[in-house]
Parts: C-alpha cells; structure tokens; sequence
C-alpha cells in the first residue's frame, strides 16, 4: 500500500467513526497549533501526499539548532521513543552516537519489513517531508556527516522520495545529501545490523553483535538508525517543543504513534492515534466482534478479545501479558477464522525468512513451523504440543538477532489463546467456518544470494 | 667435508623439510577452509597452526634458498631470488623455484595483510597457494634428483598424495553445501517430511 489515500486520521477523543476506511478523507485541513491535541500530526492532514510547498505552509523551514547534541535536549524532555519497534528511548540513542569517537552515519529506517505494518510506507508517502527535516536535525545531533534514507524497495516509492529530495535540494533545505537505499522484501531487512550491512553495499543480513551498530555499523563508523516514524516525530518536536509533544498520549508513553489497523470485517488502513487509546476503539471491536487480536505484528502477540478489550494500546498495558505496541500492527482476527492456520501460516513464513545463519534458527524454526502445520492441519497429538514448547525453548536467545525469540513469542501467545482450539483440533475438529487466509503473508520466500540485497 | 658440500646438503635437506611443511600447510588451510577440526583442539587452534607453520616453512625456504646461492657450485646469482628463469644452472628446474617464491610471497604479504585488505582480495590471491604447490613440487622433483628414487622419493609421494586427497574432500565438500539462502526451506522440506517430529 502506497497510496497517500489509505492513509486516514484518527482524532483523539472521537469515536473514530470511519477513520480506518481505504480512501477515506476525515479531517479539515488544520495547522497544527503549539499545545494542540488536534491528530493527525504526521500524515498530511488533507489526505493528499504533502509536497514541499504544502510542507513549508503548515510546518515552515526547518530550524537548524546549530551545533551537536542541541537538539537532544528538547527530544529527552518530549520523552519520544524509537517507533520501530522496542520503543528505545530516542535520546539515548543520540546521546550514545553522538559520544563515540569517529564521525557518525545516520540512517534513516523505513525498511518496514514486516508484513502487515503499511505505516511507514504511508508516512513516506503522505509526509515525506517530515521525515527528511527529522534526518538532517538527527545528522545535525550526532554529528554525522554521511545520512542515508533505507526504504522498502517499491519503484513509486523512491521516485517519490527522489522528487522530494530533488525540490529540496533547489529550495537549498538540506545541508547534507541524503543517499537513498532500497532494502529487500524481507522480514529481516530491517534490523538495524541487516540494514548497516545493506547500506555498506553488502546483503540485508543479520550480523553477529557486539559491536552494537551505534558503535561499528555502516562501514565500521558509529551509526544511528532511526525509524522513519521517529525521525518525523523529531521534526515536529523540534518545532513545536516538548509540551506540545505530550499533549497527547500518557504521561509514560506521550504522544502519538502511527499504527495499521485491520478490522475484523476485512477493511482497515493506517491511522495515527495518541498512544493510550483503547484497543477495542481503535479495532471498532463492539461493532465488529473478534476471535483474537494480534498485536505488534509477526514478532508480537495474540490477545483474547476479553483482553483486548480492557487494555490501550501502550506498552504499559501491554507488556505485563507479554505483548507490546511494537511498530503499531493491531489486527482482529474474524470470528469465523482459525487462529491456529493463520499462526501457522505465519510461522512458516518467519521461518523461510530465517537468514539461515545460525544453527538454532536455522534447524529449529522448520521444525516449529512443522509441528504448528500439523496442529493447525488436525494431524497431531498432545505429544506435537509439547515438542513446539521443546524446540521453542531451545531457539530463544541463541540466534545472532531477535528472529528467534520473536517468533517464539508469537508462537506461545497463540499457544495460549487458542488454547480451546488447539484441544478441538487435536481431537480432529476445527471451530472455524472459513478457510479463507486472513494476515497477509507476501509471496516468495528467498531462494537466492540476491534476494537479500 | 667442505665449505661447498655443507652448503649443498643444507640447501637439499631443507629444501625437502620445506616441500612436507608446504604440504602440511596445505592440508591445515583446507582444514581451514572447511573449519575441520583437529582431535583435542579447539577450532581456532587449526587456524593458529596454519599460520604458524607457514611461517616455519618461510624459515626452511630462506634457508634453502641462500645456502643454495651460496653454494659456489651452483652459480645461481641473487637476481634468480625474484626473477625466474635467470639462473645459469638448471635454469628451468631453478626458475620453477622462483616462481614458487614469487607466489608464496604473494600469498603471505596479503595474509599478513588480511585486515587491510578487502576478504575478496585476499581470497583471490590465497588461490594462488594452489598454483604454487605443484610448482613446488615439479621444482623438487626436477631440481633434486635424489628425490626421483628410493625413500625420498617415497616420501614425496605420500605428501602429495595427501595433499590430492585433502583437494578432493575439499571438491566434495563444497559440491555437497547447500547454498546459505537454500537451506531454510531445505530443512523446512525435511521437517514436514517427518510430519509429527518425534
Ligand atoms: C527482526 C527485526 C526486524 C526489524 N525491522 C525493522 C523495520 O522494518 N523498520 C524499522 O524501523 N525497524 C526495524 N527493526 C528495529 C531496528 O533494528 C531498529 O531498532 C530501529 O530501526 C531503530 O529505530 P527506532 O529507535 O527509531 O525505533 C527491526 C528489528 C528486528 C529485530
Ligand atoms: S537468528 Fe536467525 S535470522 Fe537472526 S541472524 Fe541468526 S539465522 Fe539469521
């Protein structure tokens, strides 16, 4: 999904009332006012991709602070977060780039790997300008002399950026020339080690750390990698300041965050809400019941609906069960599917995108995977049940990157909230009416060197 | 004894200790390659004695070399040191043996360099280890005629013999690796196969 149309708002305190709809245009065009409350902030607010002039009219210039480390006050006091993924504070993450010795390299990640999250697409698409002033500022703290922009691999999508780069470059915006980096369809593409090696002209693999990438990445020099999201949040942080950053979200978690919705009926799209907003909200879950709810995406975790239903979508709901807000996936899963053919389904999917590399990742997620089709396909016995728990335990924390231990993740939750399916299907029934797959898995597993680059 | 003759003999006897070490060297860098292992070390301690030997073997062949030149019999002038085929004296069997240096010396100038270097730089040149072997040996052969009878000529054969046998395994081993991105959905044929795992 590239299309800025698909984009949609999401206000804070409204009932959300059409907001998720492919195509759907839900807010007068608004400037953003210092304290406002007013969402969306990152995605251009008319629906329509905001192109230079537009940027310029409801954001002005960026403002260059200066100097090193300037800036990263003001992003410690707006308690911003990284928003691909672990929600790592942002400020340390400079701060820690901004101490190493050598010059450093500045990457920004829209990769967006995984399968069923649109929203970094859709905010390079729909506010593309927001990110490139996030990823000079970024420069500009650290120190670096050397940024790239690392997107997902997708013809539009870099001619967009490229156009977007090129009117930047006549209005005289950037003072250092951004590089931009396609990143392969992969799951793993994304991950911040995978990343430095693609940018150093290598392939998009996973490599063994320590050396954390913020000390030897891109061709061994520091290197900070930074979401798109969190880049577009630093852009507006370093023109609204702090206070109007927290006026939305929680007093632990402030702010907003792009998230992907798919609804239980089958429609959804990419909505920015202020982190704190009931689940059950966001996925319209009264009006369109679920089976379950995941999570944070293929390396996240299934909700029951009675869970779902009483937590928002923050990490302090979330983690004590396991999950996290992650790079903002919510799915409802429809009442007529099973949960245990579509986590099967993307279990095997995360195990053909295993880089292959290490031996516990490498011969344990087939077996996994195996095991998980044999329960979600009604073949198997208790004994298969205790064998994914096995192998699961005997995967995490023993690859070179998250792989493992994400899957793992997704794996037990599944195992826990279909936990009635699971004794159906081992009986050789299944509750489900519908055969029809739900998640979106995308076609074509690597099979060549050069599908990882 | 004379002068001469003591030069003579140092100049064969460590001209043969260099062609078993150079053997030995050989073996130990496919061991390498194929991250063997040695019964009672650790992986990395193969490493360390490929390294080591080879500059053993270094040690042997500076020796040979300069009592070879030294050994007013001969006449071989310092210049057929680098450049092949200068020598007076058997001057195709002796060029071989420069040749022989000239890419030995390529081979560990790069590897003492290997952590400046580009690995595919490195790699290429490596392989040139396997072009001097038989130079090497076409040189002993050629050069020492001791070595074409009795035990001397025993012993060059066991050593090449192993050295062909350590290439072959290395051939078969790689025809039988299974390309980085092929062996997932390898393993995740294997596993359904099996159906229930136990
Ligand atoms: C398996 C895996 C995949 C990842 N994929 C992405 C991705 O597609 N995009 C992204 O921004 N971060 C991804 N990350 C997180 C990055 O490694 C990195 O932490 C992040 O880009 C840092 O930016 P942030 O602090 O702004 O979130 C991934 C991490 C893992 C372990
Ligand atoms: S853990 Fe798996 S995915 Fe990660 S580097 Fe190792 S083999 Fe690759």
């Amino acid at each position: 999904m590239t299309s800025g149309a698909q984009a949609s708002a999401t206000g804070r305190q409204a009932s959300l009332e059409g907001t998720v709809q492919p195509g759907a245009t839900v807010q007068p065009e608004a400037t953003v006012q210092p304290g406002a409350t007013v969402l969306p902030r990152l995605l251009s607010a008319s629906g329509r991709p905001a192109d230079l002039a537009e940027h310029l009219r409801v954001h002005g210039r960026l403002l260059y602070r200066g100097g090193a480390r300037m800036l990263i006050h003001s992003i410690e006091s707006a308690g911003l977060t990284g928003r691909g993924g672990a929600a790592f504070p942002t400020h340390r993450k400079l701060t820690a780039v901004a101490d190493q010795l050598g010059v450093p390299v500045v990457v920004g990640n829209g990769a967006e790997g995984e399968p069923a999250s649109d929203k970094d697409k859709t905010l390079l698409w729909s506010s593309p300008h927001l990110v490139l002033d996030g990823l000079q500022l970024a420069a500009e703290a650290v120190g670096a002399r050397r940024v790239h922009l690392y997107l997902h691999r997708e013809p539009a999508l870099v001619r967009h950026l490229e156009s977007a780069l090129a009117g930047r470059a006549a209005a005289g915006l950037d003072r250092l020339q951004v590089g931009l980096v396609t990143a392969p369809a992969r799951f793993l593409a994304g991950e911040e080690s995978a990343l430095a090696s693609r940018v150093g002209g290598g392939a998009a693999l996973p490599r063994f750390t320590p050396p954390r990438v913020f000390e030897h990445g891109v061709d061994g020099a520091p290197t900070l990698v930074q979401n798109v999201e969190t880049l577009a949040q630093l852009g507006l942080i370093s023109r609204y300041g702090p206070a109007w950053f927290r006026a939305v979200g929680t007093e632990a978690e402030p702010g907003s965050m792009l998230t992907t919705i798919r609804l239980a009926d089958g429609s959804g799209g990419v909505a920015e809400a202020a982190i704190g907003t009931p689940i059950s909200q966001l996925l319209k879950l009264d009006r369109y019941p679920a089976r379950a709810v995941l999570v944070g995406g293929y390396h996240g975790a299934w909700l029951s609906p009675e869970q779902a239903g009483r937590l928002t979508l923050s990490n302090a709901d979330l983690r004590p069960l396991g999950a996290a807000a992650g790079a903002g996936v919510l799915a409802a899963l429809p009442v007529d599917r099973c949960g245990l053919v579509e986590s099967a389904r993307v279990v095997r999917y995360l195990a053909l995108e295993s880089a292959g590399q290490c031996g516990p990742c490498l011969n344990g997620l087939p077996r996994i995977a195996a095991s998980l089709n044999q329960l979600a396909q009604r073949r198997s016995t208790p004994a298969d049940r205790d064998d994914v728990q096995r192998w699961s335990a005997l995967v995490e924390r023993r690859g070179a990157c998250h792989h493992p231990d994400g899957t793992v993740r997704f794996l037990r939750s599944a195992l826990a909230v279909f936990t009635d399916e699971v004794t159906l299907h081992e009986a050789g029934r299944c509750s489900a009416r519908s055969p029809e797959p739900f998640l979106p898995i995308p076609a074509g597993s690597p099979a060549r060197e050069e599908d990882w680059s | 004894m004379t002068t001469g003759t003591v030069f003579w003999y140092a100049s064969r006897a460590t001209g043969v200790v260099s062609l078993v070490l150079f053997s030995v060297v050989a073996i130990l860098g496919i061991m390498v390659n194929r991250q063997g292992r040695l019964p009672g070390l650790p992986r990395f301690a193969v490493t360390g004695l490929h390294r080591s030997l080879s500059l053993l073997t270094l040690a042997f062949l500076g020796t040979h070399i300069v009592t070879a030149i030294a050994d007013g019999y001969a006449h071989i002038p310092w210049l057929s040191t680098i450049v092949p085929f200068t020598s007076g004296y058997e001057r195709f069997w002796i060029g071989l043996g420069t040749v022989a240096i000239d890419l030995m010396a390529a081979v560990i100038v790069t590897s003492l360099l290997r952590t400046r270097l580009s690995p595919a730089l490195w790699r290429a040149v490596h392989w040139l280890a396997y072009v001097c072997y038989p130079v090497v040996v076409v040189h002993s052969l050629g050069a020492n005629k001791d070595l074409r009878s009795g035990w001397l000529l025993a012993l060059t054969m066991a050593t090449v013999f192993s050295v062909l046998t350590a290439i072959g395994y290395r051939i078969l081993a790689a025809a039988a690796t299974v390309p980085r991105p092929a062996r997932v959905p390898r393993q995740l044929v294997r596993a359904d196969r099996t159906g229930s795992l136990r």
